[in-house]
């Protein structure tokens, strides 16, 4: 252990000395170089290379700006008419997302237990589980819905299938580091009278990460509200076929209707939130 | 024991807070709602193909086509995900830059109110508008390509970063300014030696985070056109050749887990010193 | 009966937790088991219910041999073995009578557990363990609402709820102010005659040990150095459990003059 607390001189005091500083009193201190130029080179060349990799133009930027204006002008513009339109795909989106946050957020909870490290004693499980659960998060929900709408068909289905996995992930995640700050006390006092671990995580650990569970809940459905409504781009239902259609034949007025609802949309599912939230605190 | 019980206990158990009923229409609520929310996701079965799609794709990711993979041709995986990082990185940088007027002009210790909330409807309208649709209009100003992806990322970095930063600097410990005032510092002393040490380590780490997400984000633009991999990832999918898109998925999986890595560990290191 | 034959516990880093301790607790009985810290008090409570297995010897609790026993069998030999620590571990956010009704969980189906049902008879008679300890009006509070004099007792009733015969009491008011752990062992000590429940307890005050308890088990380096009634622990035997050092008795006022400590 006490090896252990001796740091090791960091790589780059070895190659840049530090400065030995010695006060008229005698006493020195060490006053290790700045890093600020090294990050600065760091940062310089690695901004350099993404310029040169990205085409990085501002002149070009600057000189079609102007059409900027007039994109956003009939974006802000809405076309109220086409409301009708956007009713039935805007039901369809709010479908995958409940469904989607539900099966994610249920499946969300056997898969976050087996990956607590003071719950899960099995190594092996846990290990696989925290890097099923890794690889599931650094997928994007978009990429799952391309996925899903080949594997089951264009449509709803796909849409929810890829949110409800995407939600699992990061439910998952949220709930297991909240289960490692739990107090154990009350799972040892069951396992003292004779509780199986499993029913000892029910009846003791649960209730405390519950209030928890239940906002992390609310928070994806508010993500999977927004995530949802592009996954149509891809053949996926919902909001993002019409986003697609409209944008294809440049009916910026229309695509205004549909932000606008789904910007509506979006603020009534938070105030509903928060509602809910202060009730269950 | 005795088997009458005792009238203080009955009583004590008839005053029982009866919730039970909220808590069966809570569920009764979920449970409507997800039937609702079922009827119209007809599941068609998986599609014939779909079977060997899924296999496919697993396959590719577990034995992927390393001719893809070391192909350092213009449609090779290596240039392929240095443009897709480069993206995040350009996007990531121009955003967190352009969010820190903004955030300033959005914390209420620092300007009036009224002014606050104009800014903060700014920073929720371009949250509120998801990355995919911004990109399909900056695509009408730049053209397709890697800079559109740049364009889009630095715009809609600039909700979320901003959000955070107007937390921190609301969260700004006066006390230090106060001290500074004492010593008779100016305005620009008191910025230099009392806001930027308090601000700069948590601006930097909400940037990485930042990056983070945008870096999931890149892989995806592209299928709009605003370039990194997610175009000929697309293109893989819609032509059938499953191999490669396995490839792509198993690169793209160890980009975002090692940047994941590597974030969060400097974004531990800002908040806690080193040690 | 409880019955320690040449048992002792190494742990895996070598510490020795017991050392050849031989002992034998007749039902009924209001132990108090003392010594310094990590002399292997918690230990020797905690082989009882085999939270800690022990390594070498045998213990018998009422003619089981406690190493023998697995997994269900285990678990079925707990349920009359109640346990108190010193932190309480209540589940803070949840009610008392829930926390008193946990106690039930091991013995309920699946289906119950998962939604949290309980029978109108499990209710009363989590109630009564509730009313034994005087802290009925408290029922329907949440635990964190609670004193921490409070909350020990709600853990009494948790493990009375489970009609123990036996009562293993880890510091129970280690964390308590002296008044208000007086009350509890007090408590203790109704629970022990009322219901002829066995009481193991381990503890630093050694005053609140002589008050309440009918025997006294001296515990160090993981040897049992004292074993009497309570009314034969002298001085002597103290400066023998706690090696030479003086006990401050909780009630005293402890002068601290330099590096020297007085107890009166």
């Amino acid at each position: 252990m006490a090896n252990k607390l001796e740091r090791k001189t960091p790589l780059f005091d070895r190659i840049i000395k530090p400065e030995h500083i010695v006060l008229e009193n005698g006493h020195s201190v060490d006053r290790p170089k700045s890093r600020l130029p090294l990050i600065l080179l760091i940062g310089v060349i690695v901004v350099y290379v993404s310029m040169d990799a990205t085409n990085f133009n501002i002149q070009r930027f600057l000189s079609r700006i102007n059409q900027l204006p007039v994109i956003l002008g009939q974006i802000f513009t809405p076309n109220f008419s086409y409301i009708g339109n956007v009713i039935p795909s805007l039901i369809e989106t709010m479908k995958m997302s409940i469904v989607g946050t539900v099966v994610g957020c249920v499946l969300g909870l056997p898969l976050a237990i087996l990956a607590s490290s003071n719950i899960n004693k099995n190594k092996p499980t846990l290990l696989f589980c925290r890097f099923l659960l890794s690889i599931m998060r650094s997928i994007p929900t978009l990429i799952y819905a391309t996925i899903f709408a080949l594997v089951f068909n264009l449509g709803a289905f796909a849409g929810a299938a890829a949110i409800s996995l995407f939600t699992l992930s990061i439910v998952a995640k949220m709930l297991y580091e909240a289960i490692e700050t739990i107090d154990m006390g009350p799972y040892e006092a069951m396992t003292s009278f004779g509780a199986t671990s499993l029913q000892a995580f029910w009846a003791a650990c649960l209730p405390q990460i519950l209030p928890q569970y239940f906002d992390n809940c609310l928070y994806c459905f508010e993500m999977n509200v927004r995530a949802s409504s592009i996954l149509g781009y891809v053949g996926a239902g919902g909001l993002g076929m019409l986003i697609r259609e409209r944008t294809g034949f440049r009916q910026y007025h229309d695509l205004g209707m549909i932000l606008l609802t789904l910007f509506v949309v979006v603020w009534v599912i938070d105030q509903i939130n928060d509602w809910i939230r202060s009730k269950l605190s | 024991m005795t088997t009458t019980v005792k009238e203080n206990i009955l009583e004590k158990l008839n005053s029982e807070p009866k919730n039970l009923w909220k808590r069966l229409l809570v569920t009764a609520i979920v449970v409507m709602l997800v039937i609702w929310g079922s009827t119209s996701l007809n599941y068609n079965g998986v599609t014939e193909k779909g079977a060997t799609i899924a296999g496919s794709i697993i396959r590719g990711i577990v034995q992927p086509e390393l001719a893809t993979l070391f192909d350092f041709g213009p449609n090779g995986v290596p240039k392929l995900v240095l443009e897709t990082m480069a993206i995040a990185v350009l996007g990531t940088i121009i955003g967190a830059i352009l969010a820190i007027p903004i955030s300033f002009l959005s914390a209420t210790n620092i300007v009036p109110k009224p002014i606050a909330m104009v800014f903060r409807a700014f920073i929720m309208l371009i949250r509120t508008i998801p990355s995919l649709v911004w990109a399909l209009v900056w695509v009408r100003v730049t053209g397709p390509g890697p800079f559109c992806g740049v364009v889009t990322q630095s715009v809609c970095s600039i909700g979320m970063i901003s959000k955070m930063y107007v937390t921190a600097i609301e969260n700004l410990d006066t006390g230090v300014l106060e001290s500074l005032d004492a010593l008779g510092c100016n305005t620009f002393e008191k910025i230099r030696c009392g806001v930027i040490p308090q601000l700069m380590a948590s601006f930097i780490s909400t940037a990485i985070y930042r990056f983070d997400i945008n870096l999931k984000d890149a892989t995806t633009l592209g299928i709009v056109g605003a370039g990194g991999i997610g175009f000929p990832l697309q293109e893989a999918l819609g032509s059938g050749k499953w191999h490669r898109v396995g490839s792509f998925l198993l690169v793209l999986i160890l980009v975002v887990l090692v940047f994941e890595w590597i974030s969060n560990h400097i974004r531990n290191r800002l908040a806690r010193g080193r040690s | 009966m409880i019955e320690f034959k040449d048992v002792s516990k190494t742990y895996p880093n070598g510490t020795k937790g017991l050392q050849h301790v031989n002992l034998k607790i007749e039902q009924g009985e209001f132990l108090a088991i003392i010594g310094l810290s990590g002399a292997g008090k918690s230990t020797l409570i905690r082989t009882i219910n085999r939270m800690i297995d022990i390594t070498d010897g045998q213990l018998l609790v009422d003619g089981t041999d406690v190493m023998s026993l697995k997994g269900k069998e285990l678990r079925k030999f707990r349920r009359k073995i109640g346990m108190i620590f010193q932190s309480f571990n209540l589940v803070n956010r949840s009610t008392v009578i829930k926390n008193v009704l946990t106690s039930d969980v091991p013995d309920m189906p699946w289906y119950k557990t998962m939604f949290g049902i309980y029978s109108q008879e499990q209710k009363i008679h989590a109630l009564e363990a509730l009313d034994k300890v005087n802290i009925l009006e408290k029922a329907y509070s949440r635990c964190d609402e609670l004193s921490g004099g409070q909350q020990q007792r709600v853990a009494l009733a948790r493990t009375l709820n489970q009609n123990p015969s036996i009562i293993l009491a880890d510091e129970p008011v280690a964390s308590l102010d002296p008044i208000i752990a007086d009350v509890v062992m007090s408590d203790f000590a109704r629970i022990n005659k009322d219901l002829n429940i066995s009481i193991l307890i381990n503890i630093h005050h050694v005053d609140l040990a002589l008050k309440y308890a009918t025997r006294v088990i001296g515990i160090r380096n993981g040897e049992i150095v004292y074993d009497g009634p309570t009314s034969e622990v002298t001085q002597e035997v103290l400066n023998l459990v706690y090696m030479g050092k003086a006990v401050p008795k909780s009630t005293d006022r402890i002068e601290i003059e330099g590096m020297v400590i007085n107890n009166g």
